[in-house]
């Protein structure tokens, strides 16, 4: 329990550092996989509101599924922070991050 | 042109299941808070930030416009169902499970389809499907859950190409 003790303090920094705001890197709003949500869906949504081609969408829906996430997009924090708010329109779940380093 | 016409074709009965469904769905939606904790809800207008704190001035700036879109979207589906969906009490009546068809133009065509996808992660979050693996199909409280999928697949294939 000592070294727990110990090592809280460290991640707590780690934390801190991650929510440092850089301003060279860009934003991203990214699409987390979930257990409701239909594959046709998901890929219906990326077509509707990003305007892709089936191709790229399915390829968003199929990293989403198998690695858990995709970034759906990057740019200005305003404009991510928009895209969630849509995805969360359609029942996706989304967040939005500065590009990880 | 005149715009695609999507034409769902169910039974009288489940069109009647709808609309309780969408209406118990409304109700909860009209009874939440932006600040509310009931998980369903929460599900609805999720964190958009790992940050604790971001995401909570997130969900202050849009869980207003997001729940309101619920349920101005529940009201289209209920305003769809309205004439179709009364049935009569006699379990034995055939006309229960006479085909009726509902006609939506694009707009409508996509409530429908965010409806059907948000009333799926509430009934989710109340039979606690957090892993797909939770998902049993064998399980009858599944049901409706599942049936409502197939729906909505069958909805997303007939709405098809989104930039025609």
């Amino acid at each position: 329990m000592g070294m727990m003790a110990l090592a809280t303090p460290d991640l707590d920094e780690r934390t801190d550092l991650d929510q440092v705001v850089s301003p060279d890197r860009p934003w991203q709003t990214v699409v987390w996989d979930d257990p409701v949500n239909l594959m046709s869906y998901v890929t219906h949504v990326f077509r509707e509101y990003f305007g892709l081609p089936r191709a790229e969408a399915e390829r968003l829906m199929l990293q989403v599924h198998n690695d858990g996430h995709a970034v759906v997009a990057e740019g200005a924090r305003e404009r991510m922070e928009a895209h969630a708010q849509a995805m969360h329109d359609y029942g996706l779940w989304a967040t939005v991050r500065q590009a990880p380093q | 042109m005149s715009p695609r016409v999507v034409v769902m074709e169910l039974a009288r009965l489940e069109a009647a299941h709808l609309l309780g469904l969408v209406q118990q769905f409304a109700e909860l939606v009209e009874e939440s808070a932006p600040d509310d904790s009931d998980p369903a809800v929460l599900r609805l207008v999720p964190d958009a930030y790992d940050d604790e704190k971001a995401a909570q001035e997130f969900r202050d700036l849009t869980a207003g416009d997001l729940l309101q879109r619920r349920r101005a979207d529940a009201a289209v589906v209920a305003d769809t169902l309205a004439d179709v969906a009364p049935i009569s009490d006699d379990p034995a009546d055939p006309a229960l499970h006479a085909q009726v068809q509902i006609r939506l133009d694009p707009e409508r065509a996509r409530a429908w389809m965010r409806t059907l996808a948000a009333i799926r992660l509430v009934l989710a979050t109340r039979l606690g499907i957090a892993q797909p693996e939770d998902d049993d199909p064998d399980d009858p409280r599944f049901g409706i859950y599942h049936w409502l999928g197939y729906r909505l697949d069958g909805l997303v294939e007939a709405i098809g190409d989104p930039q025609q």
